[in-house]
């Protein structure tokens, strides 16, 4: 048997974003992998520096096309602790019924994402089809299908627009109802089950040790979810369960996502029935504020985490953490001793997303160097042969 | 429709985008849209492709990758630019990796502009790069003048 290097990405069918995976194969079988990132950085964490509180959260809306509430939600609730501003119970009711729709859309996405990946294009079709009525329910919220830009520091652009309540308890419905056949399908189909079940398996100790987040460390029986360990917003106000397996493998991973629908579903059901009868208060411009805080938020893939320094009205530091950095580090373990048709599988079941990953500039003695792809492989990545003395 | 008569493939490529525009791009794919029906199918290689949808802004690393991507395509290509970021750079145009919008690293037939563009204006671009593509003038439907009352006395 020869071994072949072999480079999928960064312009691939199986990946939806760029990314370049360097496979070492023994024939057929995964010897090492190598992650190469960088396709899609836009150095957002330093346009956010020196730019005014107000203005600025209309970058962080834009980091990221999936989860995009989660990143405002992240950012509001950083600069919202840093400036001591409290917010009322309308606009936590309705910040929340924006993260959880955002959950239902991802979880949809993501279930179709995978479907395409095995061969199972009907069910891609499918999930793709519920998708849509979620968009449906954004485009007559917030007038926008991916991007939203309805919150506010401190307060909600819109309320919910009048006898919308059927509008969504319909879609909500008819979602719910199809996610259940298609999480049937995902556990009882004979030849899903053969690709997904014991492919890239991560045992509850591994998951511990790199720190898993998300949906990828609930289903190796981890049980870490923001949403119950810190409650933000009206979380505290509405009953779900944390949905947890303990397999551990691809599959697991499909079925906890397929469970976080229905539970979206009804946490959303709740805060609609209950939502309070507030006035929204008026958005103001914040300029002589000054602090520094954190913020999390569970996103569709697990904590976003943001951390910001604010000085006499403008932002002099954010630090973004988001959960894809966690997950995909485990990427290269979990590759070796698999097949290479399994590769799809195991990057698709982590659900990675570099729109929101890649934001890192690397600085070295303090000077930027600056290289375009070729250049930066000689300099950085040739693996350097450790020098053998024999004496 | 009649004059569109060949079914042209696309290639999508995200240089540096915010996965808004790709999403858009993917739910041209879905019952509600379904670009198939203009013959239109999304593929995973260039070679394959008449048409290249580029989104986000063309970043540093991006730049040589894009125009290999460009160059392997079959001759007779289209390009067409999606969302404000392909365009102009969008939001991210103040940060350090922007050098230049897509233009000017390829040539582009068409702009779709909008943060994210919806589905709807991205199928109305495409048709629109199809007529050019291989729809003949004679088979174009004859637009009909409004007469002037003058004329029609």
């Amino acid at each position: 048997m020869h071994n072949t290097t072999l480079p999928i990405g960064p312009q691939h069918p199986s990946i939806k974003e760029p990314m370049c995976l360097r496979i070492r194969l023994d024939g057929n079988n995964i010897e090492n992998a190598d992650l190469r990132l960088g396709y899609v950085h836009r150095g957002v964490e330093k346009i956010l520096e020196g730019k005014q509180v107000d203005s600025a959260l209309y970058v962080a809306e834009r980091i990221c096309g999936i989860c995009e509430v989660s990143h405002t939600a992240a950012y509001l609730s950083a600069v919202e602790s840093a400036m001591n501003i409290s917010i009322n119970d309308k606009v936590k009711y309705l910040r929340t019924f924006l993260i959880e729709l955002e959950r239902l859309h991802s979880h949809l996405m993501w279930s179709g994402f995978l479907a395409h990946e095995i061969g199972y294009e009907t069910l891609f079709m499918y999930s793709w089809r519920e998708r849509e009525r979620i968009l449906e329910i954004f485009d007559k919220y917030t007038g926008g299908r991916v991007h939203h830009n309805v919150s506010k520091i401190g307060s909600n652009k819109y309320d919910l627009p009048e006898n919308s309540k059927k509008f969504i308890f319909d879609r909500l419905d008819a979602v719910a109802k199809h996610a259940e056949k298609y999480r049937r399908e995902f556990e009882k189909d004979n030849i899903i089950k053969a690709r997904l079940e014991n492919v890239g398996v991560i045992p509850e100790k591994e998951a511990k040790r790199y720190c898993l987040v998300g949906p990828i460390a609930r289903a190796s029986g981890y049980k870490v979810d923001v949403r119950k360990d810190n409650p933000y917003f009206a979380f505290d106000q509405v009953d779900f369960n944390v949905i947890t397996r303990n397999e551990g493998d691809a599959w697991a991973r499909t079925l906890v996502r397929m469970d976080e629908i229905q539970e979206s579903v009804n946490i959303i059901k709740q805060l609609i029935n209950n939502m309070p009868n507030e006035k929204l208060p008026k958005p103001e411009l914040h300029m002589n504020a000054s602090g520094e805080a954190v913020g999390h938020v569970e996103a569709p893939r697990g904590e976003n985490f943001y951390y910001v320094k604010i000085n006499s009205g403008y932002l002099e530091r954010a630090k973004i953490r988001t959960p894809t950095l966690n997950n995909i580090i485990i990427l290269e373990k979990i590759l070796k001793g698999y097949e290479l048709g399994d590769v799809p599988v195991i990057v698709g079941s982590l659900d990675p997303c570099f729109g929101c990953l890649e934001r890192i500039m690397v600085a070295k003695d303090k000077k930027i160097e600056e290289h375009d792809e070729d250049s930066f492989r000689k300099k950085y990545c040739e693996i350097q042969k450790p020098e053998v003395s024999y004496d | 429709m009649d004059y569109i008569k060949k079914s042209p493939w696309i290639c999508v490529y995200n240089a540096g985008s915010c996965n808004g525009c790709d999403l858009e791009v993917l739910a041209l794919l879905n019952p509600k849209y379904d670009i198939e029906r203009f013959g239109c199918e999304l593929k995973a290689s260039p070679r394959h492709a008449d048409i290249l949808l580029v989104t986000g802004i063309g970043s540093k690393q991006n730049q040589k990758r894009l125009k290999l991507v460009y160059e392997q395509m079959a001759s007779k290509k289209k390009v067409i630019a999606v969302g404000s970021c392909a365009i102009s750079g969008g939001p991210f145009r103040e940060g350090w990796v922007f050098t230049e919008p897509v233009d000017r690293i390829i040539p582009v037939d068409m702009y779709v502009p909008g943060c994210p563009p919806r589905p709807e204006a991205i199928i109305d671009a495409l048709i629109k790069v199809l007529e050019e593509l291989d729809g003949d003038k004679k088979d174009k439907p004859k637009q009909t003048r409004r007469r002037s009352k003058k004329a029609k006395k």
